[in-house]
């Protein structure tokens, strides 16, 4: 609980305005709903005693007060939920903003396994989950509050204070005892639902992508057979959410029922011994049936909670992501280094046996291209992530432009060097919205430079049939093909004009005319740069001027045969 | 392709619902009965406040015995509800998992690259997407039996009492659905111009944060950042435009609801006080009967409030409902494996002939005709021919995991059918070209849980390596892609496996494509050293390299 309490204090604080006019009318509306039930109960309570004893009774004022009051609720709902939805609106715009920033902080490998389609699933459904807390949770418990305490005042001035008291301490119990019960139950269940309903998907993934190989090795009746568990496993888990659910409403029928019973009772007894009119009697109990309306609204909200601490403790924990140790020095770049001087570099993760790669050896000089050779699973990737300041280096050096790598601050560093993954991903929108992320911050796109970076790549009159710069991409960058995508990120990163490019599998999905015509362009944009790619294709190696293996792991076995061998060029 | 479907979405949902029917109208039933209990309580109360303000006239109840029954009939209206919600989720959970289950064993069965819908697709249906019919049952269902006839019983029970007080529900209580649709008109008007396609917002984000090591690369993230903040803030006014029309939806109800109260209880307070002399059937309204019939107003319009709460789940499921019709329609065109896919007695084995296939490489391709072959027992054979020719959809049918269109495969005197699959199956090992892998060990992976020599099958494929570089060993777990190993140790991996069975055939699929000649020599050695271990091979390739290394190639080009 507590977890959700920080974070909707965080998102409240930040929205204070558009959350305390909400929360205000939100009052203002079940007060309103109180004092028309009480309204009309007296209206037709003391109407009867005026009919009896023929007292008169100026029936036109509370009436005109009670049409008032039913144009008013109705009203105030309509401004209430407006004004409740914007501000969860702009909170949860604040949320994903937070999320995003914390992603963006955390270390380069972890970034890659967020990027999971599981992970994203689980991200926004996270974020969809928290929609309700101020919304079903937050707004209404302390709306319901609000108006628990003003018919408190009401009913002791009108009435008495023990019909006040009691009403207001039965709503207190069920209603925020039950609230306090339910989330404390709630978490639990609802984690085991959630952690059942995510093992029925990957039970299903496994099953239905693995469906060739386990009918092949005869496992796939018992790979469906578990899968079904996983079924009736959720199912069971389900229960015990829908039995809380019912608990949940019957706590506040419940409530509800003592509330206005109590009052009857109470107020009741005061008319029939003449202390209070029977009308002021009716009051009370009309107002305690209205209030059941603060708790109803909490119903959804209350049912929800389990799966909103969730939710929110893993937000709050990747929103938390602490910033990124900043370079302790300046960088001072020297003028006539070498773009980048590697001496015996060495990767090894935390608490493996061995490097990934280590002993890599080599310098890089304008215009030159090296291609960083090496069998599946040598640590090439690894070696240009390094190389790209996204991961430590463990052992040895490696300096860019004469400065030690993890001396150079940030966005110094990606000024002068930059690097095409080889799953590099787009953005849904316009071409020239993907062009800009290449642009620093303040600067406009240029539309020259920015023709000159697809013609490089050979993309120009591909996309100049699909509309040029305003040529819409969907989501992820899908509607381009493999090959064309690929190229969108090269031109993107020869925006930025590096002095450092590095390219992993930059012609994976090209045949080799389009592959070959691709490096050429980039090469004769960028005559400056130096290239590192990372290729296990020939034409790519072709185009190289210098060669480097890289060999895998047990460097004691396979020295990295650093055999440098330069070409005619 | 719903619209080619004969069914219409709530047929279907009936159709799914339908083994639980009773289930859920005895839930909606008690729905019913507990909304009933209202006007006892209401006459209660009257009789309590009616007795205060005019002794005599009614039956005379006190305040404490009054309140008792109040409450009393409260816990039965709980109890009820309760009965009614637990009857509703456990015909939910009944309808789900029906569901689940046969979508999970018909999906399973479809043959190889035959699936009708993405396995990701078809897991997301399965888990999350069919979770949407348990609100539709537990919530929509009961709330559109009360909404259908609590309003009805209380228009009457009005009647009996003041026809002026049911006439005033009856204008009020209709006109609601007609505001409502009207404005439901217009909001979706509204969101069709301001364009808003529901998970936008969603994509925005999960579009920045799948990219986040290139924004980082190209020190874009401040300015990603600014990009979204913007974007967000204007799906946010136009989201809000359209709830600006939306939301007058609700307030009609609210409206109306809250009008029809006032206009009672104004109507029962002139009457009483003597300025309205009709509309109670001739006789005086009495206190108690104003206060019952004041009571009565709001739970009227109660039923509509729930229903219109519960429209999200009805339309949620419908959607559903639609894409389950969809995918198990078009999984019950698409082919299935031939068997059951569980373990069988291997066969005899001998010479394995395939005659006369006609193939179907996918679901909707034209079948392809394939030359006849033979394969005796000891032989390494390579199927060859360019990419797209049918390599990959003879071996499928080879293991009946591909029904042929027409043609007959045979191993010695066995014939390949849905009844001989399993054990056929039980003679063969597959090497797919991407492998999947299960979430399981290494161990598990090669071993499938059998008794063996796993240390002669990993030297035999020379696999140990791959064993001594994984920090886990051969405990590692390698997850649904493989984590830690690459695809060309994941294909030496399965030869170890193949080592391993001593299944007298293997099929491979392009066992050395993609991979740098150093990998592919170490996969085609082990592909070797299965022939000579006496395990007959059938591997499709079109590396020179690895056909090469077997006996003899049976080219599929040139046969249409």
């Amino acid at each position: 609980m507590s977890v959700l309490l920080g974070l909707a204090w965080r998102l409240i604080v930040q929205q204070k305005w558009a959350f305390s006019r909400g929360l205000i009318l939100s009052f203002i509306v079940l007060a309103m709903g109180a004092a028309l039930l009480g309204l009309s109960g007296w209206l037709v309570t003391a109407a009867g005693a005026a009919g009896i004893t023929g007292i008169a009774l100026n029936i036109f004022e509370p009436s005109a007060g009670v049409r008032g009051l039913a144009l008013g609720r109705a009203a105030g709902r309509y401004g209430e939920r407006l004004l409740t939805h914007d501000a969860t609106l702009r909170a949860l715009a604040d949320l994903r903003l937070s999320l995003m920033d914390g992603v963006a902080r955390r270390p380069h490998e972890e970034q890659a396994r967020l990027r999971g389609a599981e992970a994203l699933n689980r991200m926004t459904s996270d974020v969809d989950a928290l929609d309700g807390l101020l919304l079903r949770l937050i707004v209404p418990f302390l709306a319901g509050g609000m108006a628990q305490l003003a018919a408190l005042l009401m009913l002791w001035w009108l009435e008495s204070l023990p019909v006040g008291l009691s009403v207001f301490a039965i709503y207190l119990i069920g209603g925020g005892g039950g609230l306090i019960w339910v989330a404390r139950a709630a978490r639990h269940q609802a984690r085991a639902a959630e952690t059942a309903l995510q093992a029925i998907r990957t039970r299903t993934l496994e099953l239905l992508r693995g469906r060739a190989d386990l009918a092949v090795s005869g496992q796939l009746q018992s790979e469906i057979n578990r899968a079904l568990e996983e079924v009736t496993a959720e199912a069971r888990a389900r229960r015990t959410l829908e039995a809380l659910d019912r608990r949940i409403g019957a706590v506040i029928g419940l409530t509800t029922a003592l509330a206005a019973g109590a009052a009857l009772a109470i107020a009741g007894q005061m008319a029939a011994s003449g202390q209070i009119t029977p009308a002021r009697a009716a009051i009370g109990f009309f107002v305690a049936l209205a209030l059941a309306e603060s708790v109803m609204l909490l119903r959804r909200g209350m049912a929800e909670i389990g799966r909103m601490q969730e939710a929110g403790a893993r937000v709050v924990e990747l929103a938390r992501t602490p910033e990124r140790p900043i370079a302790p020095t300046q960088a001072h770049p020297v003028a006539d280094a070498p773009l980048l001087r590697v001496r015996d570099l060495s990767f090894t993760r935390p608490g493996a046996s061995g490097p990934v790669f280590a002993e890599l050896n080599f310098e890089l000089h304008r215009g030159e291209t090296l291609f960083l050779t090496g069998p599946s699973g040598a640590g090439k990737s690894t070696a240009l992530a390094v190389l790209a300041g996204l991961l430590p280096t463990s052992e040895g050096t490696c300096s860019v432009l004469g400065e030690t790598l993890a001396h150079w601050p940030e966005t110094d560093l990606r000024r002068h060097l930059t690097m095409v993954p080889q799953r590099s991903q787009l953005i849904g929108g316009s071409v020239a919205e993907n062009l800009a992320l290449a642009v620093p911050a303040g600067e406009l796109l240029s539309q020259k430079a920015a023709e000159a970076a697809l013609r490089a790549v050979s993309l120009d009159r591909v996309l100049a049939a699909r509309g040029g710069f305003e040529a819409r991409l969907n989501e992820g960058g899908s509607g381009l093909s493999g090959g064309q995508s690929k190229r969108l990120a090269l031109a993107r990163a020869a925006l930025r004009n590096p002095d450092i490019l590095l390219l992993d599998e930059p012609t994976e999905g090209l045949d080799a005319a389009t592959a070959r015509a691709t490096l050429e362009g980039l090469r004769a944009l960028l005559p400056e740069a130096g290239f590192v790619i990372v290729s296990h294709r020939s034409p790519d190696r072709d185009f190289a001027d210098r060669e480097i293996a890289l060999t895998r792991r047990c460097p004691a076995q396979h020295r990295a045969k650093n055999t440098s061998r330069r070409k005619n060029t | 392709m719903t619209d080619s479907s004969p069914q219409s979405p709530k047929q279907i949902l009936n159709r799914l619902a339908a083994p639980q029917s009773k289930r859920l109208r005895a839930s909606g039933w008690l729905s019913v009965l507990s909304a009933l209990i209202w006007p006892v309580q209401a006459a209660v109360v009257g009789l309590v406040l009616g007795h205060l303000v005019a002794p005599g006239v009614s039956p005379a109840l006190s305040p404490l015995a009054g309140a008792l029954c109040f409450v009393a009939l409260a816990l039965v209206r709980i109890a009820l509800d309760w009965a009614a919600q637990k009857l509703g989720a456990d015909a939910a959970e009944a309808i789900v998992i029906h569901a689940r289950s046969r979508l999970v064993a018909q999906a399973a069965r479809q043959a190889t690259g035959a699936a009708a819908l993405s396995p990701a697709h078809s897991a997301a249906l399965v888990a999350e997407k069919l979770a949407a019919l348990t609100p539709w049952a537990t919530r929509y269902q009961p709330s559109f039996m009360r909404a259908r006839i609590v309003p009805l019983a209380f228009l009457v029970i009005a009647a009996t009492q003041s026809w002026v007080v049911a006439l005033i529900l009856l204008i009020a209580g209709p006109l609601i659905p007609i505001f409502m649709a009207l404005i439901g008109m217009a909001a979706q008007q509204a969101s069709e111009k301001q364009m808003i396609e529901i998970g936008a917002l969603n994509s925005l984000l999960i579009d920045r944060i799948a990219a986040m090591s290139d924004l980082r690369l190209l020190g874009a993230e401040g300015r990603a950042r600014e990009v979204l903040k913007d974007k967000t803030e204007d799906l946010r006014r136009r989201t809000m435009a359209v709830l600006r029309v939306a939301f007058l939806s609700s307030t009609v109800l609210e409206l109306f609801s809250a009008l029809g109260v006032a206009m009672v209880a104004m109507y029962v307070g002139f009457s009483l006080i003597g300025w309205m002399h009709f509309g109670t059937w001739g006789a005086p309204m009495t206190p108690a009967t104003g206060i019952f019939l004041l009571m009565i107003a709001p739970e009227f319009f109660q039923p509509l409030r729930d229903l219109a709460a519960a429209w999200h789940d009805r339309a949620a499921a419908l959607a559903v409902g639609s894409e389950l019709d969809t995918a198990e329609t078009e999984i019950e065109a698409a082919r299935k494996i031939l068997g059951d896919g569980g373990a069988g007695q291997p066969l005899a084995g001998g010479i394995l002939r395939w005659q006369g296939l006609r193939l179907r490489p996918a679901r909707d391709a034209a079948p392809i005709a394939l030359p006849d072959g033979a394969v005796a027992p000891g032989e390494a054979v390579a199927i060859t021919g360019p990419s797209g020719v049918g390599k990959t959809t003879l071996l499928s049918a080879l293991a009946g995991l591909l029904e042929s269109e027409s043609g007959t495969i045979e191993w010695g005197t066995d014939v390949l059918d849905a009844q001989s699959a399993d054990a056929w199956r039980a003679g063969l090992g597959w090497l797919p070209q991407v492998p999947r892998f299960a979430d399981t060990s290494l161990r598990g992976l090669i071993t499938l849980g059998r008794e063996g020599d796993l240390d002669g099958a990993l030297s035999a494929a020379a696999a140990q390596d791959i064993i001594a570089g994984l920090p886990g060993g051969l405990e590692t777990r390698l997850g649904d892609m493989g984590g830690g190993v690459s695809g060309g140790e994941a294909r030496r991996l399965l030869i170890a496996r193949a080592h391993y069975a001593r299944r007298p055939l293997l099929l491979a699929d392009e066992p050395t494509a993609d991979l740098d000649p150093d990998t592919a020599a170490k996969v085609i050695a082990g592909l070797v050293a299965l022939r000579e271990a006496g395990i007959t091979l059938i591997v499709a390739s079109h590396d020179p390299a690895l056909v090469a290394a077997m006996d003899r190639a049976i080219a599929l080009e040139g046969v249409a």
